[in-house]
């Protein structure tokens, strides 16, 4: 008999996973690298974003001193620290601001993604494993938040409670919960019929049991690839609400608000205020995006 | 067969290699014309891998490295891939496993089958349309006319099975290549469709190669049989010399569960005794009810094995499920020692959980992926367990104390498996539910799950509810057998009474379409008068009378219009079929 078993179960099978794409390692760079922004960007910005310099609208230096100006950051010349991206017509170094900003557009967009990827699978739990009444009234409500459009109820809903960082987190927390309510229900709808779920109730395990011990945590990986993506929508739609007014107090360095300070003075020839804080936008918002598309490669079904 | 005739595939020192690391090495081959060779082997041998080299193609990194194809003369691999496209589908065909997914959702079975006509030869559309409808009649299939017009979703499995064969056929191919056509289809039609095809090949004196792990189809329907075992030939001979005594040690472990002994007989006490048990589900939107379960009786003693049998859609999972409570039974009574399994409350029913287990047919999916082996039993377990009750459990199971640091997915199918039986046994259960726990897996794998099994059922006493279409496992299980069709019990006695001699039409239908794995009682040698004709019903609209009434070859006009009830036979046996009954008692007074 135990000849037949050794040959039975030779070794044990492993799936090689394809390598992780150049797209997918850039946005986890720029992923890392905005929150690392996000809790150490304020302090090492070599001006204080928030008080001005005596240098008004002075551009950024020609990209033929650069060479000249990086050896002299090396060299540890005794000068005041370069303005890298220039100064805005208030004498604010641009620089340290577009640094010092993922304090608050990252945080907030981060924040409100964890309310509502929380909030959210465990209402798609209970809207896919509980009675279909209970589910169906989730996925109602979910439907009516999601009927509207998302940046104007963002606009209203922050103007009506008032313009603070936790109203926006939780303006785009309530926005953002019925994605996740939608993912993690019909993952879990198809988890719910697993052998595991099955043998687990044969061994007497009581329903709650089974939805957070063995369906939720299988059922949420498109939730969590998901919220990769959200976090960089929720980056724009900060800046957004802030370019139009609706988000946060100035002059919190904060890359909307940077762009709408400046885009009078763009007109004029002073780019480089408005266009710093916009490319840091696009770049994040890429780096997340591509960091979702690739997690979604590597785990996604 | 005459050996001596000019070889119509001649293959010779064929390699296809995977980066580096040979897939098929060195493969040798020749069939003669009328021949059907069986190649088997367990999965991952190279069986796939040599089917499409056959035609010339490669999946993925790999490539043929050398070798020579040569089909009636013509080395397939020396051609440009130009006059090889015109070889496939004409002189070579291949079916392959899923037969729903081989057919184009798109198009009609007529036209689909048509387009392997024009492909290779030229013909008006008229005449077209009318040989596919020729070739579907003589298949078999009724009303060819209207089938022909239908798309692959509107006809069963077994129908779409016919039509690829049709398109395999039409074209009246030298070589038909065959990689495990008939795996997941239920044994009349992988009967009916291995039948067609043996006349097939013997008629027009082609060659057949028919790749397949079981080795029931092997002995009914092969000349010779090889055996690849990672990428290399172990084996190659004829079909009786190769069951009669095989070399290589694959073909030995794999051919020696047929030689052991059934179970032994238990002492007769009950332990579970169901009465009058149905189930029907509601029709999404009708008021239509699908008869899942319909009037069940039956009782397993203690230490006893009932095999429970059936063709998909006979209701023989949701008995099992009714069993276990995982879904509530409409009417009847499930009764476990003195206790009520379906009046059972919340209190009493988690007591009776620890009592009834269950294996399910996926070893995988019923595994949480997330979980350790040694937390998976752990859960089973009441109070939390130490390391030596898990590595006890897993030694009872056959695997070593190690494997409990692992996840599911690191192990193999058969470990997987083990690990399922390792979980129901932990609470030490009078009672395990078997839902077809073989069938996902390799024949080896299978043979170790059914030692494995018995020899627990000897060592702790417990008894089994073995459910699966597979009759070769259940007739190594079980000590009674009950058949099922559309939700009824139809026949219920002892091993030998139903493997040995059935009684109720539709038992003799599926015994005759069993293959068994001896070369010496093959399907083909002998009269089988019993096939049944036409569909089976739909169980939304039950017939009248009894259910099988309309396919059955020996119905009388009552049957069409009376039920019929579970009767006992004179030799003790439960057989639903009046007139099947009568003429036993008949041939013994």
């Amino acid at each position: 008999m135990s000849e037949v078993l050794d040959f039975a179960d030779s070794g044990a099978t492993y799936v090689a996973k394809p390598a992780p794409s150049f797209l997918f390692r850039l946005g986890a760079a720029l992923v890392v690298l905005s929150l690392v922004l996000m809790v150490i960007g304020p302090w090492i910005a070599p001006y204080d974003p928030n008080r001005p310099t005596f240098e008004i609208s002075e551009p950024p230096p020609a990209l033929v001193d650069i060479p000249g100006l990086l050896w002299k950051v090396i060299t540890g010349a005794p000068r005041e620290p370069i303005h890298w991206f220039g100064t805005d017509s208030t004498g604010l170094d641009v620089f340290s601001r577009v640094i010092a900003a993922p304090r608050t557009d990252v945080a907030i967009a981060v924040g409100a993604n964890l309310a509502s990827l929380i909030v959210g699978s465990l209402l798609g739990l209970l809207a896919g494993f509980a009675r279909p009444w209970i589910g169906g009234s989730v996925m109602r409500i979910s439907d009516l938040i999601q009927a509207f459009p998302v940046f104007i109820t963002g606009m209203i809903l922050v103007t009506l409670a008032g313009r603070s960082n936790m109203t926006i987190v939780l303006t785009l927390a309530f926005l953002y919960t019925p994605i996740y309510v939608r993912l993690t229900r019909s993952e879990v709808l198809s988890q719910r019929h697993r052998g595991f779920v099955d043998a687990a109730r044969a061994l007497g395990k009581s329903e709650s049991f089974i939805a957070l011990r063995h369906v939720l945590p299988n059922a949420m990986a498109p939730a969590l690839i998901q919220a990769s993506v959200t976090i960089g929508f929720a980056i724009l739609m900060t800046a957004g609400l802030s370019f139009v007014g609706a988000g946060v107090r100035p002059p919190t360095p904060e890359w909307g608000l940077m762009i709408a300070s400046s885009a009078n003075e763009l007109i004029q020839g002073e780019w480089w205020s408005s266009i710093f804080p916009g490319l840091a936008i696009s770049v994040t918002v890429f780096g997340y995006a591509a960091f979702g598309n690739g997690l979604e490669r590597k785990y996604g079904h | 067969m005459a050996t001596n005739a000019t070889p119509v595939l001649e293959v010779r020192d064929l390699t296809v290699l995977y980066d580096s690391r040979p897939a098929v090495e060195n493969f040798v081959l020749t069939i003669a014309p009328g021949e059907i060779v069986g190649l088997t082997g367990d999965s991952g041998s190279g069986k796939s891998t040599l089917a499409l080299a056959l035609l010339g193609l490669t999946r993925g990194p790999g490539h043929i490295e050398t070798g020579s194809v040569t089909l009636d003369g013509t080395d397939l691999l020396a051609i440009d891939e130009a006059s090889r496209r015109e070889k496939r589908g004409r002189d070579i065909s291949l079916i392959v496993q899923n037969p729903r997914g081989a057919l184009s959702p798109l198009h009609r079975i007529g036209q689909q089958i048509g387009a392997v006509y024009t492909s290779h030869q030229r013909g008006s559309r008229s005449e077209i349309a009318e040989r596919a409808v020729a070739m579907l009649r003589t298949l078999g299939l009724n009303d060819p006319e209207r089938r022909a017009l239908a798309y692959p979703h509107e006809i069963s499995g077994g129908m779409a099975q016919r039509v690829l064969i049709a398109m395999a056929l039409g074209s009246g191919p030298r070589l038909l290549v065959a990689d495990e056509p008939t795996s997941g289809l239920d044994v009349t039609i992988q009967a009916q469709f291995l039948d067609e095809m043996w006349r097939n090949v013997r008629k027009v004196g082609s060659a057949a190669l028919l790749m397949t792990q079981d080795l029931g189809i092997i002995a009914n329907y092969c000349d010779r049989v090889i055996v690849l075992q990672n990428g290399r030939q172990v084996e190659d001979a004829p079909t009786r010399s190769f069951y009669s005594s095989p070399r290589d040690g694959y073909s030995r472990s794999v051919l020696a569960l047929r030689k052991e002994d059934p179970p032994a007989d238990p002492v007769p006490a009950p332990l579970l005794t169901i009465r009058e048990m149905t189930k029907t589900f509601p029709l999404r939107g009708t008021t239509k009810r699908v008869q899942a379960v319909d009037d069940v009786s039956f009782t397993i003693g203690r230490g006893e094995t009932l095999g429970l049998v059936g063709e998909s859609g006979s209701g023989k999972t949701t008995v099992g499920r009714c069993i276990l409570r995982l879904i509530e039974p409409d009417t009847g009574d499930i009764v476990f020692g003195d206790i009520s399994v379906a009046k059972a409350g919340p209190v009493a029913m988690r007591a009776l959980r620890r009592k009834l287990q269950v294996v399910f047919q996926d070893p995988f999916d019923s595994l949480d992926p997330r979980w350790t082996v040694a937390d998976i039993l752990a859960e089973a377990m009441e109070t939390k367990p130490d390391k030596g009750r898990i590595a006890e459990l897993l030694q009872l199971v056959g695997l070593g104390a190690d494997v409990a640091r692992a996840k599911p997915r690191a192990l193999s199918a058969g470990s997987q498996q083990r690990v399922n039986i390792a979980r129901a046994i932990a609470v030490e259960p009078e009672l395990i539910v078997l839902d077809e726990p073989t069938s996902a897996l390799t024949p080896l794998a299978r043979i170790g799950i059914i030692r494995l099994l018995r020899g627990l059922q000897e060592r702790l006493g417990v008894s089994y509810l073995f459910i699966s279409h597979d009759l070769n496992t259940v007739e190594h299980m079980s000590h009674r057998v009950a058949v099922m069709y559309l939700g009824q019990i139809v026949e219920l006695g002892t091993r030998e009474q139903v493997f040995r001699n059935p009684l109720h039409p539709y038992s003799k239908a599926l015994l005759a379409a069993h293959l068994v794995a001896d070369p010496l009682r093959r399907r083909v040698d002998r009269e089988n008068p019993e096939t049944l004709s036409g569909e089976i019903p739909s169980p939304i609209d039950l017939p009248r009378g009894c259910y099988l009434a309309s396919r059955c070859p020996v119905a009388l006009p009552a049957c069409h219009e009376q039920p019929q009830k579970l009767l006992p036979a004179p030799d003790g046996r439960l057989v639903r079929c009046t007139p099947a009954v009568a003429g036993l008692n008949q041939t013994i007074h």
